[in-house]
């Protein structure tokens, strides 16, 4: 390793992304703006949702930060580094918008694939009891093409925290989900991360999934990207599903609401 | 369920209908001689070849030319995968490989056989074309399939931090294997081409000297014979590779 940089080794965040932007170059030869500068700093520990309309860059910005994308301007560190050592050391967990499951695999074989590629030997206990978690206890043998959109992305959910990752990335996690049961993944998710505080930044288009989850709420405008509204949610951890039935909740939902309401117009 | 079952089952009797339709045209033309004298009725033939006293000709005939092809195939099977994992390894060589695979292909085998008689022997020849067959068949199925697997899933490997080597054996190839395996199928019959035709140019025995000895002895029972044979072994592989197509594509895919 080399001499840390001053600049890259001073930051206290887990989560760094410094006035970040993103410019792709489309296949015609034009180049679009997809994140405009981006400044965000994420605590060890903390969990950030990001809410903003379709196509305003929120998926870029979890792609930036597992380094599945480099920045146009700007940098990203994550514990004072670069983004890319994360993921080679196996420390970093995603579930992605698509599942991205593997078809020829089982859901135990999927859930156990960060396993192996880690190299580390399988702990089965550990697959049950997030497969368990994710309310899909029996299907561990069936195929991906055997379950339901909802209970894909619960798979990809399991095989993300699968390893213990210090950071966690989830993009839309629930959005195939009815409502019964994503409240119900909510609550689930909010107790594993409330036992593990995993650094963790999660895209959603539900107010109420990010108030009632999140320790920041990040109000992203219309394309190009860029930060509106940020906001500290203020209840006490672990949370009950009660939460969200007090007037404190609507009045933060309708904040957050308002605030992503004139980019919506603006942006057609 | 019950709907894809009563589909198969059509598809089952229309398959049976139309080979029992083809079978009935032929013995019909041979019975009418609506084809001339060189077409034999089915019923004829087939009295032909089951006659006791030749099945030990047959018999050794398919002995050699099945071990041709067979040999051939497996041999361009591991040399089409070799070399298509080698290039998806090692991307520089590809352009070069790409370029030798379908030059080698462009040229017929017709006159690449007379080159393989004088370097290796005649014995081998059919061999070597079927070889050749295979392995370009199987060569492009696989370098086309091991760059089929989806973005989603290049991306999972890359954050769960896989190695090359690793994201090969665990995506590239098993993302390949339905492509691989559609290849396999249509390897079958070029096989079977490349070993019968190197048979034709003088080797000692096997199907294809069958067929030309008695095209130049008018034998023609034993000509529609040796055909006979040589197509239904073809169509069984082929069709034993259908069903495990179909099973790979349901299960990979
Ligand atoms: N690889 C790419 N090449 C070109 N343009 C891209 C690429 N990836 C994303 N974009 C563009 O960048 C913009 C932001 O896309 P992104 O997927 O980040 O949006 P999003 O906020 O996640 O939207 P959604 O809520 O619909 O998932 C879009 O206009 C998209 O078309
Ligand atoms: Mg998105």
């Amino acid at each position: 390793m080399s001499a840390p940089h001053p600049q890259v080794s001073s930051t206290p965040w887990a989560i760094d992304i410094d006035h970040v932007g993103k410019v792709f170059t489309l296949d015609n030869g034009e180049s679009l703006v997809a994140v405009d500068t981006v400044d965000l700093k994420i605590e060890k520990g903390e969990f950030v949702a990001l809410l903003g309309p379709s196509g305003c860059g929120k998926s870029t910005i979890l792609r930036l930060v597992a380094a599945l994308e480099d920045p146009t301007t700007g940098r990203i560190a994550i514990e004072n580094r670069d983004p890319l050592s994360l993921s080679r050391q196996h420390r970093l967990g995603v579930a992605f918008q698509d599942h991205a499951l593997l078809p020829w695999l089982s859901v135990k074989n999927n859930i156990a694939l960060p396993y192996k590629v880690a190299g580390r030997p399988v702990d089965h206990e550990r697959i049950a009891d997030l497969l368990g978690l994710v309310g899909l206890k029996g299907f561990e043998n069936a195929r991906p093409s055997q379950l339901s959109g909802g209970m894909r992305q619960r798979v990809s959910i399991a095989r993300a925290l699968i390893l213990n990752p210090d950071v966690l990335l989830l993009d839309e996690p629930f959005g195939a989900l009815d409502a019964v049961t994503r409240r119900h993944m909510n609550v689930e998710l909010q107790r594993i991360w409330g036992e593990e505080r995993i650094t963790s930044l999660l895209v959603t288009h539900s107010v109420e999934e990010a108030l009632f989850l999140a320790d920041r709420v990040i109000v992203m405008s219309g394309r190009p990207g860029r930060v509106v509204k940020s906001i500290a949610v203020p209840f006490e951890r672990p949370r009950r599903p009660e939460v969200q039935r007090t007037a404190e909740f609507h009045s933060l939902a309708d904040e957050l609401t308002l605030a992503l309401e004139p980019e919506e117009a603006a942006a057609s | 369920m019950m709907k894809i079952d009563r589909e198969k089952a059509t598809d089952l009797v229309l398959g049976v209908l139309g080979i029992g339709l083809f079978l009935v045209l032929w013995e019909v033309i041979g019975a009418y001689r609506l084809a001339g004298l060189t077409w034999p009725k089915l019923s004829d033939v087939l009295a032909f070849l089951f006659e006791p006293s030749r099945q030990g000709l047959f018999l050794r005939a398919m002995g050699a030319s099945f071990s041709m092809v067979a040999a051939g195939y497996v041999l361009g099977l591991v040399i089409g995968i070799a070399m298509a994992a080698l290039v998806h390894v090692i991307n520089p060589l590809r352009p070069g490989m790409d370029r030798f695979a379908s030059v080698v292909n462009a040229i017929p085998p017709i006159a690449l056989a007379p080159i393989f008689i004088v370097l290796l022997s005649r014995e081998v020849t059919g061999m070597a074309i079927a070889t050749l067959n295979v392995f370009f068949v199987i060569y492009v199925a696989t370098t086309s399939g091991l760059q089929s697997s989806t973005r989603g899933h290049r991306d999972l490997f890359a954050v769960i931090g896989a190695s090359k080597i690793r994201r090969f054996m665990s995506l590239d190839m098993p993302a390949a294997f339905p492509a691989l395996v559609s290849g396999m199928k249509y390897a079958i019959p070029a096989a079977f081409i490349g070993a019968i035709l190197g048979e034709w140019f003088g080797s000692s025995r096997g199907l294809g000297l069958l067929m030309v000895s008695a095209m130049q002895n008018f034998q023609i029972p034993l000509l529609w014979s040796a055909v006979l044979i040589a197509s239904t072994a073809s169509l069984l592989a082929f069709g034993a590779m259908s069903l495990l197509e179909r099973f790979v594509y349901g299960r990979f895919r």
